[in-house]
């Protein structure tokens, strides 16, 4: 016999179960809902799934930060229990069964990516584009020498810049507009881009 | 992008009923009994060794061998409770007994009486002979507990590879002692722990890869 009975005393169980009471029928409710979701009962999985969202949220923002992440950690989650339901054992607690496929989901989604962040370089300030012209293989033309050196060609010759370079023409528009064959302005173009480059590259003038 | 309740009431509109899995242990003795008959049929096929009634009377034999098939048994069970997600992982450690037993055992054979190849060598039909024990009896088996456990690939597929290849090259080891002569030590030695190491390594090294063959595809968001 307990002393407890015999001396008339109740001991305070209230006081040391006091978490049980509530997470016990929570977990006995999700054990039956996703019982009877096996069974193909549509209500009681929708509700199952309703009721277990704000739980793996909490538990997926323990381990992610990014408020995406934890939605699709969240979601990667309700897949997975989704595909394997049929591993859950109904004459089992619903908790323990449900807590492992949700950290080990998490734990991969991590896994994934800090290997993609390895992968991954973040652009610096060398990856951008040079305004000023520093860096660069050739240097920056000032736009009116570059004019300059355009009007210098023969006349053929800047037209075909001016449409195919300037305007950005195609070949074909460009023969319609001029009158010249696309062979003629292909040769125009490359012939007048050498003389450009000639014109423009200091030391390369002679 | 799909947002979480439209996820949920998909899910739960698309719902077809499923039969839950029968109980661990349930499912690991099928699987042990699919092996037992495919061991049998080979060892119908390929003949026990000639001498295996004697050298079950010597403890050092018996000893090993039981190791063996221990480790088979128990890995399997470990196996199949470990692969669910509610069953404690140190469900692990239960092979670790009789798998020291079997190590042990070799291990003290060797130290105690070292058989060395004999000058006519390992004929090289034994050798394929043995191979072919290997793949006959281990193929079969892998693929029946890949198929048994492929709900794993989303939860603990290393552990679960781990444990499955044991099982598989305890029960390949078994076969390989009691259907051939290997009497030199060194022998025993390559084709117990080669063939564990093997299949023990292949299942570290692809558990991912080899497990997404054949895993539960999750529908795509």
């Amino acid at each position: 016999m307990r002393p407890g009975h015999t001396s008339g005393f109740r001991p305070k169980l209230t006081v040391v179960g006091a978490g049980a009471p509530m997470q016990a029928p929570q977990d006995f409710d999700w054990a039956i809902l996703m019982a009877r979701g096996q069974e193909g009962d549509q209500a009681a999985y929708r509700r199952l799934l309703i009721e277990i969202t704000p739980y793996l949220r909490a538990l997926a923002a323990r381990q992610l930060f990014n408020a995406a992440d934890i939605e699709d950690g969240v979601q990667d989650i309700l897949l997975t229990l989704h595909t394997i339901r049929h591993t859950y054992d109904k004459s089992r607690p619903f908790g323990p069964w449900l807590a492992t496929i949700a950290q080990r989901r998490l734990i991969d989604r991590l896994r994934k990516t800090s290997r993609n962040r390895k992968r991954e370089t973040t652009l610096t300030e060398d990856h951008e584009q040079f305004v000023d012209g520093n860096g660069r293989d050739e240097p920056m033309v000032q736009p009116r020498s570059l004019a300059a050196a355009i009007a210098s060609l023969p006349v053929a010759q800047q037209q075909a810049i001016h449409l195919l370079k300037l305007q950005e023409l195609s070949l074909n528009e460009a023969a319609l507009k001029t009158g010249m064959s696309v062979g003629a302005l292909k040769i125009a173009t490359h012939r007048a881009m050498k003389s450009l480059r000639a014109l423009l590259t200091p030391g390369r003038d002679q | 992008m799909t947002t979480t309740p439209d996820l949920i009431e998909d899910l739960a509109r698309n719902l077809q009923p499923v039969r839950p899995l029968q109980k661990p242990l349930t499912r690991a003795i099928l699987w042990l009994v699919l092996a037992m008959i495919v061991l049998g049929l080979l060892a119908i096929s390929q003949g026990v060794r000639p001498d295996l009634w004697l050298k079950l009377q010597q403890a050092d034999f018996s000893l090993s061998l039981a190791g063996m098939a221990l480790t088979g048994i128990l890995a399997a069970c470990s196996a199949f409770m470990v692969s669910l997600p509610d069953r404690s992982r140190l469900w692990l450690a239960l092979p670790i007994p009789s798998f020291l037993l079997w190590i042990g055992n070799i291990g003290y054979q060797c130290a105690t009486h070292w058989v060395k190849i004999d000058a006519n060598g390992v004929s090289s039909g034994e050798t394929l002979r043995c191979l072919a024990t290997l793949v006959l009896s281990s193929l079969p088996l892998s693929l029946m507990l890949l198929l048994m456990l492929r709900h794993a690939a989303l939860l603990r597929p290393l552990q679960v590879a781990l444990m499955g290849s044991l099982a598989v090259s305890a029960l390949t080891a078994a076969a390989l002692t009691t259907f051939h002569v290997l009497d030199a030590s060194a022998i025993i030695l390559i084709w117990n722990f080669g063939t564990t190491f093997a299949f023990v390594g292949a299942g570290w090294l692809s558990n991912r890869r080899i497990f997404n063959l054949v895993a539960p595809r999750l529908r795509s968001l």
